[in-house]
């Protein structure tokens, strides 16, 4: 059974389309990453499948429902932007988040405990939401969205503005939340960290799907053509050398993007000096985010549109 | 059901529990106390100077009266630690062939330099001078120090009376007493008793009439008003701080805004109780049963819940609408206009119950209970038909105002950036 299922599902506001004809499969159990640039429809799509926002015309059900409403209190939400009563005490808060999606005190209360040690909150349960830094109220948000122990969890830019400890710890979290049979959805702008521990990967680019499954997939469609190089001289030695659409340039090496045959390039290449390492890769989801994305062709996206 | 009473729970809770609402609660009357006791110490002991004055006595037959008259006043105010009041010392002018403008400017030097405080002229023809007479004048430099020139005015005016009569060879007792007015008491109406027998009236009591309807009316006016702005408050901090958006993920928003409207409801209900009691106790302890009235009790209480529920919805709708407090400020004014509105008229009401103004207003939803409530206060009280009318209206207004809030608040609690204006707003209830 797939845990949220979208069928042609359009989002407009006003004249602006913000979700044109979505369509989307997200299997139980799977970690599920949302890529795409800002004001692409990310956070739209994900307040629809949240029933905040309703869609124009298409169906969405949600953990087998139509209605997704009966579903809300199965799933757990992080929205983009964090919302905290200062005043409140970091288990009352916990509780009361809870209490909203219908669980017990008693319930609670052990699921609370367990996050905030493993979160390392412990010491902080009593005092006040203000009293905490950044990082920890975005850990005290992310054990607020999981405290009911909900099947399926949407997180919008879980990681962002996360110093790397805090960030790590998440991650694990994230992964212990799938080892428990958890379907997680989240939506990033770190391409590395999608990369990683996402199953599948979904991108939107102004309100269209343009990229959708696992991680293999994505690359698979984004062809071989992308060749990591080490040489003497580092990028100027590159420069003029045919068949090259772009340069990744990384200092100590480059990643690069050609038009022609590898081993033509890599023929021509030694002619210009020592070639410590030639590798042909796969692109990473940073290249192909930047490629679909990028500003300065933004047009030729339009025609990768997956269907 | 259960989590609309969650969020009342929680509403209430903060809202108990800050520190504004015990203060609120606990200083009021403690201040009011302060009040009431500083300013009847201040009017008894602030003004224990002596002021002197001077009078330029044109009648010749004047100044004894007022130096006998201060003598008497200055004994009654007392000496001392014990003085109550000022002392108003005169002296006597003796032109001594200065004409009145040189004398009035020495005067006047005198008062610059603080050796006076005022001096007073009167005119030589004033005793004779009949209905068009000529001022007396005073001169001074503190104009808004009323005291001495009200004591002044009385006890010239008493002894001028007095030559008036006896040059008139009138015995003034004689007119005082054929003047004397007559007072006028108040009743309500008589009855039939059971037994046959017929009741006698009451005497018209004032604090029954007109002191127990504004009672009531300011109790409604502080128990909606601390409700109302806490939730536009609260609204507006849950939009800003993006908690909104977690709320409406785990519950509708509609149940959201009941939630709150009952958490505040019963704050309100708790704090319009505390003042109640204070007002039972106040009654028995001055023995006024009389003023205990059960059914006031039963009205005031349905009338408060539907005037939270009414200016709750409108606040929240307001403060949903709004991104930030500012705005919600500005927004508020007219919702406030709406709830002065019948504390403007109060006294119109008061004095004429059973108007066209007082039973329109009681028959127009927002301001009801206000209306409604005093208008029950006073005996006899509305006729039942207009009760139950305005009882019907004020149901239903409240309904409707609780359902439009829930669309309005549905939509705006979401919104971010510039407020709607009014056209949107009204989109966003049809939607």
């Amino acid at each position: 059974m797939s845990a949220i299922h979208l069928d042609s599902v359009t989002k407009r506001f006003g004249t602006h389309v913000a979700v044109n004809d979505l369509s989307l499969d997200v299997p139980e159990g799977s970690i599920y990453g949302f890529i795409g640039p800002n004001g692409s429809g990310k956070t739209t799509t994900i307040r629809m499948i949240m029933n905040i926002l309703l869609p124009d015309s298409g169906r969405i059900r949600v953990l087998g429902r139509d209605d997704t409403r009966a579903a809300r209190d199965d799933i757990g939400f992080l929205p983009e932007e964090r919302g905290l009563y200062k005043k409140m005490q970091v288990r009352q808060l916990l509780r009361y988040y809870g209490a909203l999606k219908g669980a017990s005190t008693k319930a609670l209360d052990p699921v609370i405990d367990e996050w905030l040690r493993r979160l390392g909150l412990t010491d902080w349960a009593d005092k006040k939401i203000d009293a905490l830094s950044k990082g920890m109220a975005q850990k005290v948000q992310f054990i607020s969205t999981i405290v009911t122990r909900p099947k399926l969890v949407i997180l919008d830019e879980p990681f962002s503005g996360l110093d790397p400890v805090n960030a790590e710890s998440l991650k694990d979290a994230v992964l212990e939340l799938r080892r428990q049979g958890v379907t997680v959805v989240f939506s990033t702008h770190d391409m590395a960290s999608a990369e990683r521990m996402c199953d599948r990967i979904f991108m939107i680019f102004r309100g269209n799907k343009v990229l959708d499954g696992s991680l293999d997939e994505v690359q698979a469609r984004y062809g071989h053509d992308t060749v990591r190089v080490r040489v003497s001289g580092g990028a100027a030695t590159l420069a003029g050398l045919p068949g090259i659409e772009a340069i990744n340039d990384h200092g100590n090496y480059q990643d690069l993007r050609l038009s022609g045959d590898p081993q033509a390039f890599l023929h021509a290449l030694v002619q210009r000096g020592a070639v410590q390492q030639f590798e042909v890769t796969k692109p990473s989801l940073h290249d192909i985010f930047v490629r679909i994305a990028n500003p300065t062709d933004a047009e030729p996206a339009a025609a990768e549109v997956v269907s | 059901m259960s989590r609309i009473l969650t969020v009342a729970q929680m509403e209430f809770l903060t809202l108990v529990k800050t520190k504004a609402f015990l203060l609120g609660i606990l200083l009021m009357p403690v201040l009011m106390a302060i009040a009431i006791g500083f300013q009847v110490y201040a009017a008894r002991h602030t003004d224990t100077e002596v002021r002197r004055f001077a009078v330029i006595d044109g009648t010749g037959v004047l100044y004894d009266a007022v130096a006998a008259a201060a003598a008497a006043h200055n004994a009654e105010k007392g000496e001392g630690d014990a003085q109550t009041g000022p002392h108003f010392v005169p002296e006597r002018v003796d032109l001594a062939g200065r004409s009145a403008d040189e004398a009035k400017l020495a005067l006047s030097d005198r008062v610059r330099a603080k050796d006076l405080f005022a001096f007073i002229e009167v005119p030589a023809g004033i005793i004779d001078a009949g209905g068009d007479a000529e001022s007396v004048r005073y001169y001074t430099e503190t104009p808004s120090y009323e005291p001495l020139p009200d004591w002044v005015r009385d006890v010239l005016n008493r002894a001028i009376a007095r030559e008036r009569f006896a040059r008139s060879g009138i015995d003034q007792s004689l007119v005082e007493r054929l003047n004397a007015r007559v007072p006028l008491a108040s009743y309500g109406l008589m009855t039939r008793q059971v037994d046959g027998t017929v009741g006698q009236a009451r005497e018209t009591d004032v604090i029954a009439t007109f002191v127990m309807p504004f009672v009531f009316l300011i109790l409604m006016f502080l128990s909606v008003l601390t409700g109302a702005q806490h939730l536009l408050n609260a609204i507006v901090e849950e939009k800003m701080s993006k908690i909104s958006e977690v709320l409406v993920g785990s519950i509708e928003p509609f149940k959201l805004l009941m939630g709150k409207l009952l958490g505040v409801a019963a704050v309100s209900i708790l704090l319009a109780s505390i003042y109640m009691a204070g007002g039972i106790f106040a009654i028995f302890q001055s023995g006024r049963w009389d003023l205990l009235r059960w059914d006031l009790f039963a009205w005031f209480f349905m009338f408060l819940v539907c005037a939270v529920l009414m200016y709750g919805s409108i606040f929240l709708a307001l403060g949903s609408a709004c991104s930030d407090l500012k705005d919600a400020q500005s927004m508020m004014q007219p919702a406030m206009l709406l709830i002065m509105l019948p504390y403007l008229a109060s006294f119109a009401i008061v004095r004429s119950p059973d108007s066209p103004l007082a039973v329109g207003m009681s028959m127009f939803p927002t301001v009801t209970p206000f209306v409604m409530m005093m208008r029950l206060a006073m005996p006899p009280g509305p006729p039942l038909w207009q009760v139950f009318a305005s009882v019907a209206i004020v149901l239903a207004a409240t309904v409707f105002l609780v359902w439009a809030a829930g669309r309005i608040f549905r939509v705006g609690i979401l919104m971010q950036g510039k407020a709607p204006n009014l056209p949107e707003v009204l989109k966003w209830i049809r939607a």
